[in-house]
């Protein structure tokens, strides 16, 4: 990606809104997520909106899209783009739902707006079920950038969080996925296990370098209440993620991707230069999205009778969402107005994560007070009035960017 | 109205014996107030106080009753506060009285309160009429509790009245005993006024509104008056009983209850206990009782933001029109910045202005640990008075230091004397004695010293005794002890809002668990933070809070910003109860952890 479309971030400078808009007509969005529900089974760590079933059902998802499109259309509120920027389809297993899912999303979506020789269409993959078919079809359809559930290719750590593939099935599905002509491959990778699976972190990175792929994104084991661990914790059974361990393995994994080229350019993601995730950035500037699924996100900055900028989100229970928009119903189940107040920590926190970093032009003086600090104690980088968090700063990012927050705030 | 028609009475009881129900039922027998009036009186009162922050109570109500005779007697019912704090105010509720009901609970029997109020009412030397109410309940022993209450005032059973208020069973037999028993107020019409102040409010348009009794002379609109301990001057505009709102008379007689209107500033000029005087006229000799209100509990009130001093100053401000026994001065700490000293007549007290300052003005408050005041001896032989543990001079200045000690009632099942007898020694009290109320009950009595009482005393005396111990106290006398001033250091550094004054021969445990419950309380930050409790220079005890080593949502993914935007938010709202204190936040709940000491 070209360094000039990847400003910093500027709050506290007077600007009310992210990518704020105005006038009365909808919001025109070129980004797009959809979300595929389906999973085997669920993950021992997992509480994303997920349903279990042996395969996917490709035909009812494609009509609940439908239907939701079609309220979408009517609402106003979202206008599509004539040619979108990107399209990521995330999960649950996208892979699930077999080698036609891409093209049958193309036709819901329309084909021409996916014609642009400028989109990024993603969509996640399973190693287990991306089979030759599976890629190759998608890649037809106009998928051009894959992201692999490999999360580790250690075979207890896989066991217990429950996957279905084994210590060499990523490679094999990266394989799978140059075999059909993908370029843009990414992995993703999972971190702060418990100690007692034994799993050989460096080992991992580095058999996740030999895959070679353009995109790594890391992610760090939570406790969720609302999932198997999280109950296993609870009750004592399985020990909660140890910090000391999380910390340095994530100072570990930035140490290793850096030294082999891969850009830290996100609190959890690396890239080789230019293969940076062009629709996750959406997310992290404050661009207008669009989600469709089952607890899929949108969001505007365009204002509505005055109100702040928009989120709303669908229902997370599959059925519901699909009973709704099958029936021409709205599939949401809540929305919200950002306040001002709102807006400000968001757009600290989202700026924090990227290298883009805080501009801190307009910022008052216990603000920048505060940044001289971070840099001091080595948390931040401050170079040209903008503020980069280092990675002793990511480690800590949730509660620099209240810091900061309160500084800013009026 | 005859003097010999007049009757001024007082309730009292233990804490839910039902003194309140009986005072509404006598309301509604004598057609003061009819039930749906008193349901009103009640919200409104609680309207009123919370738009205008102001109080009014049936303070003293006037009633009429027309006795089986046919004649008509005019009958006050001065209210009193029920708690340990007020024992004060409620002297000079009495004072205003020549009867007292004593109502006692046919369940519970004679209660610490109960005790404590009779024995109040007998200094008054007023007539006792007992009254043995909730006869009606399932669980009452009328005869029992008769021959008990009857034993206890040495009178016949049959003058102990029952009566259930609930049911209303009883009220017209409590009435002419009132008439019958209590005797007429006695007053010279034509000596120079002299008034007693029991009770006064703050009123927005009226100003302080003092509920008096008139002892001798008369008062009405256009006298002069002035106060015994206040030198001011004011005219009465308005004078007038309190029935359900105020009900203005041409003047107030010997013998009578009622309000006097005189544009008077603010509450501290009519002080409880006071007398009012006629300024023209001044009466040689002032009504007997009065004394300053005493603070008795200390602590330090700050605004968590400093920005909100302002608010807390004008909030103090406020609250003192209303309520003259509330004092404060500007305080400095160095680690909560600008507050202020407060000084209270007691833990509830203090519990009552920290929850109105925050309800009522909106304030967020850090309160230290509450403390007593100390008389410090020093070395050149002269004595300074501390309400604060960081005022206490340089040890190598200090001969000795003596602390309050009370005389503490304690009315409890016979099961529980091991308990408590453990409980006042650890808290260094003094066994004076015990007597048997019946063979289950004792009333246990103790010298304690009240900084003992003013920390979690009242809360482990219930819980080790399943709520049924009871506590009265009252001031005694300084004692010198050897007390020790004990310091918490945050990184290094010690903390002035968490020093306090502690016996020597605690302090080890004390310091022990403090640090151990502040290591719970404060967040980790980035850096670790050591905790030591330290005596002059020598630390005793230590601990350390580990540093913040992870803290960040890594995922993002799906655009669900808006669920971890509330993650921080929640972070964003503790952080604002926290205090930073040099490179620490410290949050509010920290300042009162000593309270929750050793409750584990």
């Amino acid at each position: 990606m070209p360094a000039d479309a990847f400003p910093p971030v500027s709050v506290g400078g007077g600007g009310d809104g992210i990518g704020t808009v105005s006038g009365g007509a909808a919001a025109t969005v070129a980004s797009v997520y959809v979300h595929a529900p389906f999973c085997v089974r669920r993950c021992f760590y997992c509480d994303f909106a997920v349903q279990v079933r042996r395969t996917g059902g490709v035909d009812e998802w494609l009509e609940a899209l439908a239907g939701e499109v079609a309220f979408v259309r009517g609402e106003g509120l979202f206008g599509l783009a004539d040619e979108l920027s990107t399209l990521y389809v995330g999960g649950g297993t996208p892979s699930l739902l077999g080698p036609e899912a891409m093209a049958g999303l193309g036709r819901v979506l329309g084909p021409e707006r996916l014609r642009g020789g400028g989109l990024e269409w993603t969509a996640e993959a399973n190693p287990e079920s991306l089979t030759p078919e599976v890629a190759l079809r998608w890649r037809e359809a106009g998928v051009n950038r894959l992201s692999l559930g490999a999360q580790s290719f250690h075979e207890p750590a896989l066991r217990w969080m429950g996957r279905m593939h084994g210590a060499d099935g990523a490679a094999r599905a990266v394989r799978r996925a140059r075999e059909a002509g993908y370029e843009n491959i990414g992995i993703d990778l999972i971190f702060g296990l418990p100690a007692h699976l034994g799993r050989p972190w460096r080992e991992d990175l580095e058999r996740a370098l030999e895959l070679d792929v353009s995109h790594i994104s890391l992610y760090g084991l939570s406790v969720e209440p609302a999932t198997p661990l999280g109950r296993a914790v609870a009750k004592g059974v399985e020990a909660p993620v140890d910090e000391e361990g999380y910390r340095e393995e994530f100072l570990l994994a930035a140490e290793v991707l850096e030294a082999a080229g891969y850009a830290h350019y996100e609190v959890s993601n690396f890239a080789r230069p230019g293969a940076e995730s062009r629709h996750n950035s959406v997310y992290w500037t404050g661009a207008p999205y669009l989600g469709l699924g089952n607890g899929a996100h949108s969001y505007t900055g365009h204002r509505r009778n005055g109100g702040g900028p928009v989120r709303r989100w669908n229902r997370r229970d599959w059925s519901a969402y699909r009973n709704a928009a099958c029936s021409g119903a709205s599939p949401e189940e809540g929305r919200e107005s950002l306040s001002v107040d709102a807006v400000r920590l968001e757009r600290v926190w989202l700026g924090l994560r990227t290298t883009r970093g805080l501009d801190t032009a307009g910022w008052k003086e216990r603000a920048r007070e505060l940044a001289r600090d971070w840099r001091r104690r080595g948390l931040a980088d401050v170079t040209d009035g903008v503020v980069r968090l280092t990675r002793e700063g990511w480690l800590v990012m949730d509660r620099l960017a209240v810091e900061l927050e309160a500084t800013l705030s009026p | 109205m005859r003097l010999d028609h007049i009757r001024n009475f007082c309730i009292v009881a233990h804490i839910d014996h039902g003194k309140s129900t009986l005072a509404d039922r006598l309301l509604e027998r004598t057609a003061t107030l009819d039930r749906r009036q008193m349901r009103e009186q009640v919200l409104d009162d609680n309207d009123l106080e919370r738009e205008r922050g102001i109080t009014i109570k049936l303070h003293a109500v006037r009633m009429l009753y027309r006795d089986p005779a046919g004649s008509e007697y005019e009958l006050n019912l001065i209210d009193t506060p029920g708690h340990v704090d007020f024992t004060y105010e409620v002297s000079r509720s009495l004072a205003a009285c020549e009867g007292a009901l004593l109502v006692v609970d046919a369940t519970q029997g004679v209660q610490a309160q109960t005790l404590s109020n009779l024995f109040l009412a007998l200094d008054a030397g007023l007539e006792i009429i007992p009254v043995l109410n909730k006869i009606d309940l399932p669980g009452a022993e009328p005869e029992r509790r008769r021959n008990e209450v009857a034993d206890l005032l040495g009178v016949e059973p049959d003058s102990v009245l029952l009566a259930s208020a609930k049911e209303g069973v009883g009220i017209d037999e409590v009435l002419q005993a009132v008439v019958s028993r209590v005797p007429p107020p006695a007053g010279d019409p034509d000596a120079p006024l002299r008034a007693l102040i029991f009770d006064s409010y703050y009123d927005k348009y009226l100003g302080a509104v003092p509920s008096v009794r008139i002892v001798d002379g008369t008062v009405r609109p256009g006298t002069s008056i002035t106060f015994g301990n206040v030198d001011r001057r004011y005219e009465v505009t308005e004078v007038g009983y309190l029935r359900l709102g105020r009900v203005p008379q041409p003047e107030l007689a010997p013998g009578e209850v009622g309000y006097v209107v005189a544009a008077i500033k603010e509450v501290a000029d009519t002080r409880v206990g006071d007398t009012v005087l006629d300024a023209d006229r001044r009466a040689s000799e002032l009504l007997p009782g009065y004394r300053e209100a005493r603070a008795m509990v200390f602590a330090g009130l700050y605004p968590t933001s400093s920005d909100d001093y302002e608010d807390l100053r004008d909030a103090l401000q406020r609250l003192k029109l209303n309520d003259a026994s509330l004092h404060y001065e500007p305080e400095t700490s160095g680690a909560l910045g600008f507050g202020f000293r407060c000084g209270f007549l007691g833990l509830l007290h203090m519990e009552i202005v920290q929850e109105r300052l925050d309800r009522e003005f909106g304030v967020d408050l850090i309160t230290t640990v509450p403390n007593v005041e100390y008389h410090v001896r020093l070395t050149n032989g002269t004595e300074q008075r501390v309400e604060s543990p960081t005022a206490l001079p340089d040890p190598g200045r200090i001969e000795s230091i003596a602390e309050p000690v009370v005389r503490a009632h304690i009315m409890l099942p016979a099961d529980y004397i091991g308990f408590v007898q453990k409980l006042c020694h650890e808290r260094r009290g003094v066994f004076k004695g015990m007597s048997y109320l019946d063979p289950q009950r004792v009333e246990m009595n103790f010298e304690l010293p009240l900084s003992e009482i003013v920390l979690d005393f009242y809360d482990r005396l219930k819980g080790g005794s399943r709520g049924y111990a009871a506590l009265d106290y009252e001031f005694l006398e300084y004692r010198p002890d050897d007390l020790i001033k004990l310091d918490i250091l945050v990184n290094g550094d010690p903390v002035d809002a968490f020093s306090v004054v502690i016996h020597r021969e605690k302090a080890f445990e004390y310091g022990r668990d403090l640090v151990r419950k502040l290591k719970e309380l404060i967040p980790r930050q980035q850096y670790e933070v050591s905790l030591q409790a330290a005596i002059g220079g020598n630390v005793i005890a230590r601990t350390n809070v580990k540093a913040l080593r992870k803290n960040v949502t890594a995922k993002c993914y799906g655009g669900d910003i808006t669920r971890k935007r509330k993650l921080l938010e929640k972070q964003k709202e503790g952080k604002k109860r926290m205090k930073q204190v040099g490179t620490v936040e410290i949050p509010q709940e920290a300042f009162l952890a000593v309270l929750n000491l050793g409750s584990e």
